[in-house]
């Protein structure tokens, strides 16, 4: 086995390299012709929800589910608040990164 | 002196992640570290200009022919070189496999994590045969949920697809993701523990500038 060597990388590599695409900068595209009403901007559902103050939200669950609940929780180091949003957030939930903050202490 | 790539060609499975700690974690010990962002995403240069705490040196670099020349240069400036790659193969992160001493493959919790895992972790044994050297690599499962039937699924698979796996487990912990905020490495608790176990290892696989691996 040869000692690494950073001169060399790049003759080494480069017919592995050849096969892959690329990152650098293709040619700017040519402007295209839009329609005004195509440029109108809407409000998303993700910059609405930032205004939004919070709301309470509970719901009743056995007791047996709402222990494997706080177990399952307590092993993701996550709030029972933020597993349950993260669950959802799979499910299609529009869950921003900042939704999943523990909101009532520093946990560092 | 040392280089670590973290790369696999699949998006999301905690590449940036993987960065942001080991950077922070390095740099608050007073290691003059340096980032190469490789990803077109940048998000890691924004994380170092916006969050980060301590100083890390960042170049965002989606051009191939300069990967190596930044290294290079880096190389001879930095106690700790980290390149951060996109989530798919490209000439520049073939490049960046041959400049590393290390190179972590994150995989997530998913099914395309551990394909593309798979075929990251080949993508670096053919770089190793053409260097004619071994370009060491380690699986760094991330965003683990203990005690779940996927977080057993996916050590099984990992195991059964006989992949080279780093000892620590790196659980999905608020504190790894608040980092994306904070830019602060945590230093206590679980992600503390973990982070420190994690930092460990890399040190064991001769990742690490000489002096980190002494302290450890």
């Amino acid at each position: 086995m040869a000692k690494k060597d950073l001169a060399s990388v790049t003759t080494d590599l480069s017919a592995l390299a050849a096969m892959m695409p690329t990152q650098r900068a293709a040619p700017a595209p040519q402007p295209i012709a839009v329609e005004p009403t195509a440029l109108k901007v809407v409000s998303t559902p993700a910059t609405a929800a930032k205004a939004e103050p919070l709301t309470q939200f509970s719901f009743g669950l056995r007791k047996d589910l709402r222990k494997q609940l706080g177990r399952l929780a307590d092993d993701a180091d996550m709030t029972m608040r933020a597993f349950v949003l993260n669950a959802l957030k799979d499910k299609g939930l529009d869950v921003r990164a900042d939704d999943l903050l523990d909101l009532r202490k520093d946990r560092h | 002196m040392s280089i670590i790539t973290v790369a696999t060609t699949k998006g999301g499975a905690g590449k940036t992640t993987l960065g942001r700690l080991i950077l922070a974690l390095l740099a608050m010990r007073g290691f003059k570290v340096a980032a190469i962002d490789a990803d077109y995403n940048h998000t890691l240069t924004d994380w170092v200009t916006t969050a980060a705490k301590h100083p890390i040196t960042v170049h965002h670099e989606l051009d191939e022919t300069k990967i190596v020349p930044l290294v290079s240069e880096l190389h001879n400036t930095h106690d700790f070189v980290l390149i951060d790659t996109a989530g798919a193969a490209s000439q520049a992160t073939i490049f960046a496999l041959g400049c590393a001493d290390l190179v972590l493959v994150p995989i997530s919790p998913s099914s395309a994590d551990i394909v593309e895992g798979i075929k990251t972790i080949n993508l670096i044994n053919s770089a190793s045969m053409m260097l004619k050297r071994e370009v060491p690599a380690r699986v760094v499962l991330t965003a683990v949920q203990p005690g779940t039937n996927i977080a057993d699924h996916i050590e099984n698979e990992v195991a059964k697809a006989k992949l080279p796996v780093l000892k620590t487990r790196l659980n999905r912990l608020v504190a790894f993701q608040e980092m994306s905020f904070t830019g602060i490495a945590p230093t206590s608790g679980p992600a503390g523990h973990q982070a420190s176990n994690f930092l460990d290892d890399l040190a064991a696989l001769g990742g690490l500038p000489e002096s980190i691996k002494i302290a450890s």
